[in-house]
């Protein structure tokens, strides 16, 4: 019986437990406090032994040595090796102490390491911060955290698409910079797209509540707040934003490698394919990405897509190597190139 | 990174060089592997560095290596490296009386685990667990493990399921022992 009562015990911590064994482990504690006392020290115990290993992993500094054997070994990989750079800012960390009430982002005493991360077209990487939050940084993309969040803030910045799920701590926001462009949050998840190439900024809010500022002239500003599927796209160039519901799971599916465009000019819809599947898009004639295209592609390899696309607007691509042309229908016939 | 492929098909791109399968397998498995060897190291820097060792391997025998289970190989190979290490190490500071408990803290305050950990009641039961023996701990252990379950652990550790349960339950009874004796759980808590 002894052994009996800890596998229902178990199962009742592991919520494995059939119904009919939760009556019989409810009737066997309510027949002596003995039982009442092994029920509850045996939770203890489960419980305690859980959290033995809640450990902080160096998940990307060992990935990094992995790939530095890897990369070693074979030279001509086509993968483009991740860079992992840890940048002191310790003499500036220095002078900013000395400042260190009057700057907001900047409390902290102790000089600041940043990892910095980079993904070359056409590769996607999964990124476990610091405080266990996970950031899914697309192709193209480059991100610089704090090695450990220990300031007032836990910043980030951002040139390209990730999306963020961030932990929650109160006393903690999560600020993403892209530029003039700041997100802050508690706990949330959203997707950020902000190439600084592309001279605009979307944000996108999957779960939670995101605050968007801009700098402007020097002063940080609230432009709005962003619940659930609602997403703000603001112009670098001009200030101008726009605000829409957007469904965000969507806008993030590319971290599943799902696109989906609506209304979108085929221009658009290069650059993320080129940020995806590494490769250069070129239209024959400007006029040609101009084309606005809805379109779902859930995992396709490019040719698929690049076939659809063409379809759908009419238009023809060759591929070579690594670049991709689209060009009219009719100009194909004069096969310019071979 | 291919979060959506099976391991089988990650130990085939594996063996066709894709560098990308080997990174996704390291994700998928990479916090649950430490954890594992951690039960064994009692040290988190080594478990790491064993698991980049295995990966490394991984990696230079990807052609060769018949894997048909991969996540058994990794879990198998995890275990035999930390046991060579304990083996190799022997040091006496390494006794399990001497685990320094605060290996296993955050320096973060706001985390589950310090806020759990920090009781008197969970410290006393975490420095206690590594007084049970081995096979004790390290089934109690890895059967609070995401995605182990039973027959993942007898499988790993080559035993049958029946046995890891009654081991289970043997952990549970003698650690209540142990506290007992060390008069914690009368002391009122």
């Amino acid at each position: 019986m002894e052994e009996q009562s800890y596998r229902l015990i178990v199962e009742y911590f592991e919520k494995t437990i059939s119904d009919e064994g939760l009556t019989q482990l409810q009737e066997w504690i309510e027949e002596s406090p003995e039982h009442l006392e092994q029920f509850s020290e045996t939770i203890e115990i489960l419980e305690a032994s859980r959290v033995y290993f809640r450990n902080r992993d160096n998940a990307i500094q060992t990935w990094a040595r992995v790939q530095a054997h890897i990369d070693q070994e074979e030279k001509p990989v086509i993968h483009a090796k991740r860079k992992i750079r840890w940048l002191a800012y310790a003499a500036v960390a220095l002078l900013m102490s000395t400042f260190s009430l009057v700057f907001y982002f900047h409390k902290t005493t102790v000089p600041v390491d940043y990892a910095e991360l980079s993904n070359p077209n056409g590769q996607h990487s999964r990124i476990l911060l610091p405080d266990s939050s996970v950031v899914y940084l697309s192709g193209g993309s480059k991100i610089r955290y704090e090695k450990t969040f220990l300031g007032t803030k836990r910043m980030v910045y951002l040139d390209g698409e990730a999306f963020f799920d961030v932990v929650h701590q109160s006393r903690r926001p999560f600020v993403v910079k892209s530029g003039e462009i700041t997100t802050v949050v508690l706990g949330t998840s959203f997707n950020v797209k902000a190439y600084a190439s592309e001279n605009k900024v979307d944000v996108t809010v999957r779960t939670g509540k995101v605050g968007v500022m801009a700098s402007v002239a020097g002063k940080t500003q609230l432009v709005r707040y962003l619940l659930p599927d609602e997403q703000l796209k603001i112009n670098t160039d001009n200030g101008l934003y726009t605000f829409n519901k957007a469904d965000a799971r969507e806008v993030s599916g590319w971290i599943n490698n799902h696109f989906v465009f609506y209304n979108t000019p085929l221009k658009e819809i290069a650059v993320s394919l080129e940020h995806r599947y590494g490769v250069k898009i070129e239209f024959t004639d400007p006029e040609l990405g101009e084309s606005r295209l809805t379109a779902k592609f859930k995992n396709l390899p490019l040719k698929q897509v690049m076939e659809d696309l063409t379809t759908l607007s009419g238009l023809s691509f060759t591929q070579k190597d690594n670049h991709v042309f689209i060009s009219n229908n009719d100009q194909k016939g004069g096969k310019i190139m071979k | 990174m291919y979060p959506e492929l099976t391991d089988e098909a990650l130990t085939n791109l594996l063996k066709s060089d894709d560098p990308l399968a080997l990174e996704t397998l390291f994700d998928r498995y990479y916090k649950s592997l430490c954890q594992f060897c951690a039960v064994y190291t009692k040290d988190y820097t080594v478990a790491e560095e064993i698991i980049a060792d295995i990966f490394i391997k991984l990696w230079d025998n990807r052609k060769e290596s018949d894997i048909l289970k991969i996540k058994n190989y990794l879990f198998v190979s995890a275990r035999n490296q930390s046991i060579n290490y304990k083996e190799k190490k022997k040091d006496p500071v390494d006794l399990v009386e001497n685990f320094d408990l605060e290996q296993h803290l955050f320096t973060d305050k706001e985390t589950p685990f310090r806020i759990l950990s920090g009781r008197e009641s969970y410290q006393r039961i975490l420095l206690t667990i590594d007084q049970l023996p081995l096979r004790q701990r390290e089934i109690l252990l890895m059967s609070r493990f995401e995605h182990f379950d039973k027959q993942k652990i007898a499988e790993i550790l080559g035993i049958s399921v029946r046995t890891v349960e009654t081991t289970l339950y043997q952990s549970i009874k003698q650690l209540r022992e142990l506290l007992k004796n060390s008069s914690y759980f009368n002391s009122g808590s």
